[in-house]
């Protein structure tokens, strides 16, 4: 049994012990405890509640098969999926990714001067930046790079920042979600505080919140498209999508998903978009990184 | 002398010409009460959007109803820009309450910790 | 000739009489017939009810299941009142409903929402 298994087992068994105590303590007890749980839930506590919650729903999904998104659990898409998969839509980014990240600034210098451990960084994104007291994510990272050698930021949601990131995310493939909450700075928990707040807030005038259609819903058709798990959805970015007929950045998904509701999208890139980015990837630890990707 | 007259006739002449063309103009903008019925609503429903946008729950149909308002307004089409303003006002004001109603986090029941 | 027509004027009365009523009726069932296919109408379209994207209903087209069938809504709702309530806010009843408070949030018209009532409650 993986490591990552025997811990969840540990912490499943924590959680029942802690329960049958808890019944004792009584029921007046009981209900303020579990509300305050609930409140003050750690990042942890919450990846946990994702996991048990979609282990429910789909008992014969493995883990690992979450960061193919609705795939995992639609049939009929997958097989058109595994079609697509064969003669990959993305596959030019990459190239085109790569000639960018090898052709040097005017200065001279290349992305490997900012990036050392380059191209597969992926999975050292999102992080909280201590000195600059904000989230980072690789595409804002990118832009700083470039900034600081005398080149314009690129745009955030398409053009040429989706190849790039598409060549790094492919040199990232197989490596392991593995968000960090920094405790020594109190901060890094209210930005992930603040990406779960912005998860579960009702928005838009057809009063929708990401986990109502993700986590309640998951698994349900709107029509004829089946609603994915959160867990996985920030493994494989960026996506071709048929729909866009082009690849897209995550930001990009948000900003769809938000207007599909009629809420007014946030800024790629800014601050409630990483600090959604921060929260949404943490609860895909342990998944593998598998960019880029196709999606309908 | 004459001339001196004449030029004095004349600039008269302008004056009066351009001041009530002036007057005319802004009569025509500040009198008639349905345009500014109308103008009113319109930045009244701007204001709803903007405290809606405060609370990060802004609708993305509230702008666009606005823009729709103030193009009825330029077309002189008073009833139509007041009833699309009245709308995105109330929609502003909608749009608020469902996030100032949300500024504690509550956790769904269908998600078990 | 004279008998006859005496006869004739009160039948013709009654005939007045029982049109009367009927005539009243007919138009009421036109407009609820019209009101329950305008209501059909507002339900499928996608910009308005759009109800097809998380309901299977009778004759609709590629059907969500985010939410129950729409069916026997009669015996589901014998208070139409209440039918009417569901669709203009189900989040009054349940805060966590997935279901779009069509009109709290304005999606749709007062009257509008009456006209979904009207077709809802014939499925
Ligand atoms: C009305 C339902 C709905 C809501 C609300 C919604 N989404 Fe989605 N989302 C979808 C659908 C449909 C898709 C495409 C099918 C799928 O992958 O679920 C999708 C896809 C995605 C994907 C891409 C999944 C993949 O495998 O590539 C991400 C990421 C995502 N949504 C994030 C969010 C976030 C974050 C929010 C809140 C800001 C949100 N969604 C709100 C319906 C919704
Ligand atoms: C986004 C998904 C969604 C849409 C769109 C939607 N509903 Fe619903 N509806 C639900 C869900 C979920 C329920 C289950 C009860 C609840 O959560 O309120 C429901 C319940 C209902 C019920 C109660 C059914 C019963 O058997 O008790 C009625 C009636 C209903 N919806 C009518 C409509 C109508 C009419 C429309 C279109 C104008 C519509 N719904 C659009 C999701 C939706």
């Amino acid at each position: 049994m993986p490591a990552s298994q025997v811990i969840e087992r540990i912490c499943l068994e924590k959680r029942h012990i802690m329960k049958k105590t808890l019944i004792k303590m009584g029921a007046l007890f009981l209900a303020g405890g579990v509300a305050l749980a609930a409140q003050a839930a750690t990042p942890e506590e919450d990846r946990t509640a994702f996991t048990n919650h979609y282990k429910f729903r789909f008992p014969d999904v493995p883990m690992e098969e979450y960061p193919n998104g609705a795939y995992a659990i639609d049939k009929i898409g997958r097989e058109n999926w595994e079609a697509i998969e064969e003669f990959p839509p993305y596959e030019p980014f990459i190239d085109e990714g790569q000639e960018m990240w090898e052709t040097p600034f005017a200065n001279g210098k290349t992305y490997k001067d900012c990036f050392s451990d380059g191209p597969g960084i992926k999975s050292q994104y999102p992080r909280w930046d201590k000195k600059q007291g904000m989230v980072i994510t690789m595409a804002l990272a990118i832009n700083q790079c470039r900034e600081a050698n005398g080149e314009k930021a690129l745009k955030y949601k398409k053009g040429p920042i989706v190849p790039l990131m598409s060549y790094m995310a492919f040199e990232s493939r197989g490596q392991i979600t593995n968000v960090v909450i920094p405790e020594d700075d109190p901060r890094a928990m209210a930005a992930y505080e603040s990406g779960k707040k912005f998860y579960f807030t009702r928005r838009g005038q057809l009063n929708f919140s990401c986990a109502t259609c993700h986590v309640q819903n998951t698994g349900l058709k709107v029509r004829t498209e089946v609603l994915s798990p959160s867990l996985g959805h920030t493994t494989h970015w960026p996506v071709y999508r048929s729909k866009w007929g082009t690849a897209g950045t995550l930001h990009r998904r948000f900003t769809g998903c938000n207007r599909n509701i009629r809420a007014k999208p946030m800024k790629a890139q800014g601050e409630q978009y990483r600090n959604l980015e921060y929260f949404l990837t943490y609860l895909s630890n342990g998944l593998t990184l598998n960019g880029p990707g196709a999606r309908k | 002398m004459r001339t001196k007259r004449l030029l004095s006739v004349l600039l008269l002449a302008v004056t009066f010409v351009a001041g009530t063309g002036v007057t005319l103009a802004a009569d025509a903008k500040a009198e008639n009460p349905k345009a500014v019925k109308a103008q009113m609503e319109i930045d009244k429903a701007d204001k709803a959007r903007k405290k809606a946008a405060s609370v990060e729950s802004e609708w993305t149909t509230t702008g666009k109803l606005i823009k729709k308002a103030q193009a009825a307004l330029k077309k002189g089409d008073y009833d139509t820009a007041t009833r699309l303003a009245k709308q995105a006002g109330e929609q502003g004001e909608i749009a608020y309450e469902q996030g100032a109603s949300q500024k504690e986090l509550r956790m769904p029941s269908y998600l078990k910790y | 000739m004279t008998k006859k027509s005496t006869r004739l004027v009160p039948m013709a009365g009654m005939v007045i009489l029982l049109a009367g009523p009927l005539q009243v009726a007919t138009v009421a069932a036109a407009e609820g017939a019209s009101a329950v296919a305008e209501g059909k109408a507002i339900s499928f379209k996608r910009s308005k009810g759009n109800c097809l994207a998380c309901h299977m209903i009778e004759g609709g087209e590629s059907p969500g299941n985010v939410g129950p069938p729409l069916i026997a809504m009669k015996a589901r709702y014998p208070d139409k009142a209440k039918l009417r309530a569901q669709i203009f806010d189900a989040t009054a009843f349940n805060p966590d409903s997935a279901m779009v408070p069509f009109g709290k949030h304005r999606i749709l018209t007062e009257d509008e929402i009456d006209k979904v009532t009207e077709y809802i409650w014939t499925l």
